[in-house]
């Protein structure tokens, strides 16, 4: 029976990933290992990380930061142009941030400032989160949805498929002030590249 | 479609039509010529799903189409479901004496609010006396030890989160009251001691919607000394301590179906008095939102006064 499913596609496989559970009950774990169940297209695996439990810390535990991740799905904009946007506000603090977006041109930008102002909310409301400010943006990435398809007409009665994109935006937001990441000189690159080349050893030879 | 069509024609032939046609137009003749369908030769690699125009929407019923196509629709029912296992509340509260477990015994006020509570109103011994219709081992003494190890199995399924158990310990009506944001949140409860015995101060028998269909609230006083911390999603103290245990007076309301043969004594609710002390407060800070103010309108830091809570007894 596995074989014959490897045998069709993978893509047939992971749609099959939750019947295949289903109909396989008797094979041990070296032949279910060789299955690649892999999330499907309705999976919200970001949506499930705000409901990861921690066990309570001991009086001596460093206080662990409080996350929350919070997404957005099917704007529609292109995945690409959204990227910019989300590449802008890595790892700034979440007012600085916001306020970034609220002067940005984009039309993803209104949309981006809504997400994050929702998951500030959800932070303090939700996730025992103290202080509003007290927040950065750790991760925020753009995704691609479903597309609508059309027909785009061409020249000399030729057609083309038209795409009406979407995406999706992800964002985690930490407690705590931003990590201050180190500015590096030119010199002191130009250093590092010197010194790796003098690291070098010639191995077999005289 | 507004793709052009290709049309195969061959010169050579349009030439002859072209010939044919001057002498049939000077001789008038009408002799049906060779109909040209144009023909598609161009291959379709994509064929776009249909986009439904509105007027198209519009045209088409789906219940028409459902029907003629033979799918019946299940009918919908416009339902409610009630619980008649449990009570919706509790039907007239005990009111807690004013001072309750703050007066030592040995004073006068005392020995005076001693003598009150034991002296049970009427209602409460006719309600005990319809109880034990039913119930026939049903006393006063004994109930109050039972209503107490349901109360700390309760508290300690909580703990555990064991749906299961709560449910036979707790009603349908106290479990969203009891778990409400507890879900993704580890508590941490433990119950040291009694300081007093546990009584049984009032009891009601209402009966719901038909006049036999009796449910017993029963309700104990417990005073005792407990240890609660609750821990938020990440594992960090949000109230309470594991070390400092607490002096706690509770008013429990046990419930009951009473005709039901299957039916438990199960925990129904608490009962906050009005006197009530304030609790502790969380560790982190909370923003009050602020009066509404007009556009213009400063804020009096100075003047404005945080608004409290009324004073009402009410049950939770």
């Amino acid at each position: 029976m596995a074989t014959s499913m490897t045998g069709r596609g993978m893509a047939f496989i992971r749609n099959l990933s939750g019947v295949l559970h289903s109909r396989l009950p008797a094979l041990g774990p070296q032949q279910l290992s060789c299955l690649h169940t892999s999330a499907s297209l309705e999976s919200k695996t970001w949506e499930r990380r705000n409901l990861k439990l921690f066990p309570p810390q001991q009086l001596d535990d460093l206080r662990r930061p409080a996350e929350v991740h919070h997404s957005r799905r099917q704007i529609k904009y292109s995945k690409d142009k959204m990227w910019y946007l989300a590449k802008l506000i890595r790892g700034m603090s979440i007012d600085q941030a916001i306020s970034q977006l609220e002067f940005n041109n984009k039309k993803g930008a209104k949309v981006m400032k809504e997400v994050l102002e929702e998951a500030q909310e959800m932070a303090v409301k939700n996730h025992n989160v103290e202080y509003k400010s007290n927040l950065y943006v750790a991760e925020s990435f753009s995704g691609k949805g479903k597309y609508l398809k059309r027909i785009r007409y061409h020249g000399r009665g030729m057609c083309s498929i038209m795409d009406r994109v979407y995406c999706h935006y992800f964002v985690k937001l930490v407690e705590g002030t931003p990590p201050r990441t180190e500015e590096k000189t030119s010199f002191d690159q130009a250093k590092e590249y010197v010194q790796n080349l003098k690291n070098r050893t010639i191995i077999h030879s005289l | 479609m507004a793709a052009p069509m290709r049309r195969t024609l061959v010169a050579l032939h349009r030439a002859t039509c072209s010939s044919l046609k001057s002498a049939e137009a000077s001789l008038d003749l009408r002799r049906p010529g060779p109909l040209y369908v144009p023909v598609r030769t161009k291959k379709r690699y994509f064929v776009p799903p249909v986009v439904g125009l509105k007027r198209r929407k519009q045209e088409q019923n789906p219940d028409a189409k459902a029907r003629t196509a033979g799918i019946v629709f299940r009918q919908q029912y416009f339902e409610r479901p009630i619980n008649i296992s449990c009570t919706a509340g509790v039907f007239d509260p005990y009111v807690p004496p004013e001072g309750d477990a703050r007066l030592s015994s040995l004073s006068r006020e005392g020995l005076k609010q001693r003598a009150e509570q034991l002296r049970q109103s009427a209602t409460s011994q006719l309600a005990i006396r319809k109880i034990k219709e039913y119930d026939p081992q049903f006393t006063s003494r004994g109930f109050a030890e039972q209503a107490r190890e349901i109360f700390i199995e309760a508290h300690g399924a909580l703990t555990q989160f064991d749906k299961e158990k709560l449910h036979s310990l707790v009603t349908e009506r106290g479990y969203p009251e009891m778990t409400r944001g507890n879900r993704y949140k580890t508590i941490s409860w433990r119950f040291l001691e009694s300081l007093e015995p546990p009584k049984v101060v009032h009891a009601r028998c209402p009966d719901m919607v038909t006049k036999g269909n009796l449910y017993g609230q029963v309700t104990v006083r417990l005073h005792s000394k407990q240890i609660l911390a609750i821990y938020d999603r990440f594992g960090r103290l949000m109230l309470g301590s594991e070390e400092q245990p607490k002096d706690v007076l509770e008013y429990l309301v046990i419930e009951r179906h009473l005709v039901n043969a299957y039916g438990r004594w199960r925990l129904h609710g608490k009962i906050v008095p009005s006197w009530a002390p304030a609790k502790d407060p969380i560790i982190k800070t909370v923003m009050i939102p602020g009066p509404e103010l007009k556009p213009g309108q400063e804020f009096e830091a100075l003047n404005y006064e945080v608004p409290k809570p009324k004073a009402v007894q009410w049950n939770k």
